[in-house]
């Protein structure tokens, strides 16, 4: 089922798209980053759902009526809940608007890196499962192989750049900071000390750069290409919205001397 | 809370790392079929992270290389003897190295590194007077003497070289993925010609008079004499992946809809045509003692007469992507996936013995 619905389509759209490049060096790389612009297009209404829904969230914490139920409730967790529920029904939020589009974000990550690899055929078991993933319209024959070249990288392979006999992972370090400029101005200053949700984006913002710079140092570094890109119009969607928290890139940055409400 | 959320950010993390590391190969499960060789006495298989040495007498392992499994290591070549007595085989993990090994021992006499931006190996190398000619994943085949040094700068072909190379007179046939096969003077090797076929080339030349005939992903079998002219002497219906095989005047190929192929050269005319529904064929043909064999993808091996006439049909198991091949009076052939990693059949088609890789 997984190689029916993401697998195949996903690895047909990739080379679909390389072949209208003309199959050539570093086209790969590029039918890559246009693959991460046009999901990046599909999924656009849900991340600014998940914008908003972060947004609202996040404002909710620092709204006094919601502080006052944590205080009053604090050893009624029954009740607590359903006047959490209330308020969430009264403003009309919905508490998981934002964890859908990260959900969707998953099979997504998964999803092309097995057919990026698929698609590059680095063993002959990958070259033949690519012959019969192909869908009847390909044009098998001129593109197989892929070029892997993109840059200086091997789509293929982990990414570094050998600087006076050291390989630095060049990509790795670009995919932490792209991820941490993206977490950072997406997290909205909080005024509240106790703030649970702001503490967890915190923390989120220290260990998802982490965690993906790791995927890009030990992994093939066309999912690097895929982060990077899919980052970058993270950070430009997210600018756009004029919401975008700048001065949280700062250290010390991200706190507001005053609230709201 | 924050122990909470640590916690859920960790279980992403090692579900995202399981995920995509289920996808990259594991350490010791081959993620790739297995090549294999043999000579008189014993069968050498590839299979993982490592290479045994089987007992042709009764399919017992005689030792095994390394002998702890090393994660770095991903054996998928078929290893090859050399003149002088040597056992050469390449890995295609994170280590790239390139190992000479005492057949008789398993011991490493030698391992050429191969790191930094090198390739690994999925082709077997060509040992010939006392020089290796290594096809690399990289493209480059790189010429070396018989301890592991480079004797000679390293030649750019191009693509992925996935098989080894064919000599034939003066000149060194270098299939690579590309869609050309190489053509190397053995004097100077630098000075090579190309000719292009039209797809990838996964496989080995067959030498012939004054060239050789070779099949492709353009589903077509070409012979390219030394000059570097070319012409099609066969079209399939599918990918062919194997080499053609070649007896007296009949040229045997079989394509990836399972269809086995007998050409007559002399008129270029299809003898037979024999077709096994629903099946594919990967490896190439063997020919031996007059019978035909072939691997069939759902896991059976079959014998064939010279007029295309089933002789027998034995169920092996797993699935079987590497030709089989003819050592002593047996056939050896190397499932994926099954039971056991290597079996061996006498020509009647009754199994000899299996050998499985102890856990």
């Amino acid at each position: 089922m997984w190689e029916l619905i993401i697998i195949q389509p996903m690895t047909n759209l990739l080379l679909w798209i390389y072949d209208a490049l003309g199959h050539g060096p570093h086209m790969f790389g590029l039918a890559i980053i246009l693959f991460t612009v046009l999901i990046r297009a599909i999924t656009w209404p849900l991340n600014a759902s998940q914008v908003k829904g972060a947004q609202a969230m996040q404002e909710l914490q620092n709204d006094k009526e919601w502080q006052d139920i944590q205080k009053k409730y604090a050893k009624d967790r029954e009740k607590l809940a359903q006047e959490q529920m209330r308020i969430y029904k009264e403003r009309n939020i919905n508490p998981f608007a934002s964890c859908l589009p990260t959900l969707i974000q998953f099979p997504i990550i998964i999803g092309l890196y097995q057919s990026i690899i698929r698609a590059l055929s680095v063993a002959p078991l990958d070259m033949l499962k690519l012959a019969r993933t192909m869908y009847s319209f390909q044009n098998a024959q001129n593109i197989i192989p892929l070029n892997s070249k993109f840059l200086w990288m091997d789509l293929g392979r982990p990414e570094s750049i050998q600087i006076l006999g050291f390989a630095l992972p060049t990509l790795a370090v670009v995919v932490a900071l792209t991820t941490y400029v993206q977490s950072k101005l997406t997290m909205p200053a909080s005024t509240n000390p106790n703030d649970q949700s702001a503490m967890m984006s915190s923390q989120m913002s220290i260990m998802m750069p982490l965690m993906l710079g790791w995927f890009a140092l030990n992994f093939a570094s066309g999912i690097a290409v895929y982060f990077i890109t899919s980052n970058l119009l993270g950070i430009i969607q997210y600018a756009a919205t004029g919401r975008a928290n700048w001065s949280g890139l700062l250290p010390g940055g991200g706190k507001k001397t005053s609230g709201k409400k | 809370m924050k122990t909470k959320s640590l916690m859920w950010i960790a279980l992403f993390a090692l579900l995202m790392a399981t995920l995509l590391s289920a996808c990259a190969g594991g350490s010791q499960t081959s993620t790739n079929w297995h090549g294999f060789s043999a000579d008189a006495e014993r069968a050498y298989l590839s299979n993982g992270s490592f290479v045994f040495a089987i007992d042709l007498k009764n399919g017992a392992q005689i030792w095994q290389y390394p002998p702890e499994a090393d994660s770095k290591l991903m054996f998928y070549a078929a290893p090859v003897l050399t003149e002088d007595g040597q056992l050469l085989v390449g890995s295609a993990g994170s280590n790239h190295a390139l190992f000479s090994l005492d057949p008789a021992s398993g011991k490493e006499n030698w391992a050429a590194p191969f790191a930094k931006n090198k390739g690994g190996w999925i082709a077997s190398p060509l040992s010939l007077n006392g020089v290796i000619y290594a096809p690399n994943t990289d493209g480059f085949l790189y010429i070396l003497d018989a301890q592991g040094n480079e004797s000679a700068p390293a030649v750019e072909l191009g693509g992925a070289l996935w098989s080894a190379p064919t000599v034939n007179g003066d000149n060194l046939y270098v299939s690579s993925l590309d869609h050309h096969l190489h053509i190397l003077n053995l004097a100077n090797p630098a000075d090579f010609q190309k000719v292009d076929l039209g797809g990838a080339l996964p496989s080995s030349a067959t030498p012939a008079q004054d060239g050789v005939y070779v099949s492709s992903f353009s589903s077509k079998v070409t012979r390219v004499t030394a000059d570097g002219s070319m012409r099609t002497v066969a079209e399939a219906k599918n990918w062919i992946w194997g080499a053609p095989i070649l007896d007296d005047e009949t040229l045997y190929y079989a394509d990836l809809s399972g269809n086995i192929v007998s050409l007559n050269l002399k008129d270029e005319q299809v003898n037979w045509n024999t077709a096994q529904s629903g099946d594919s064929i990967i490896g190439s043909l063997l020919f031996q003692n007059g019978q035909i064999y072939a691997a069939l993808e759902s896991g059976s091996l079959i014998a064939l007469d010279k007029d295309g006439k089933l002789v027998w049909e034995k169920t092996v198991g797993g699935k079987i992507y590497t030709a089989p091949i003819a050592a002593n009076d047996l056939i050896l052939v190397a499932p994926y996936q099954a039971d056991f990693a290597l079996a061996a059949y006498d020509a009647l088609g009754k199994q000899a013995w299996t050998f499985t890789p102890k856990k």
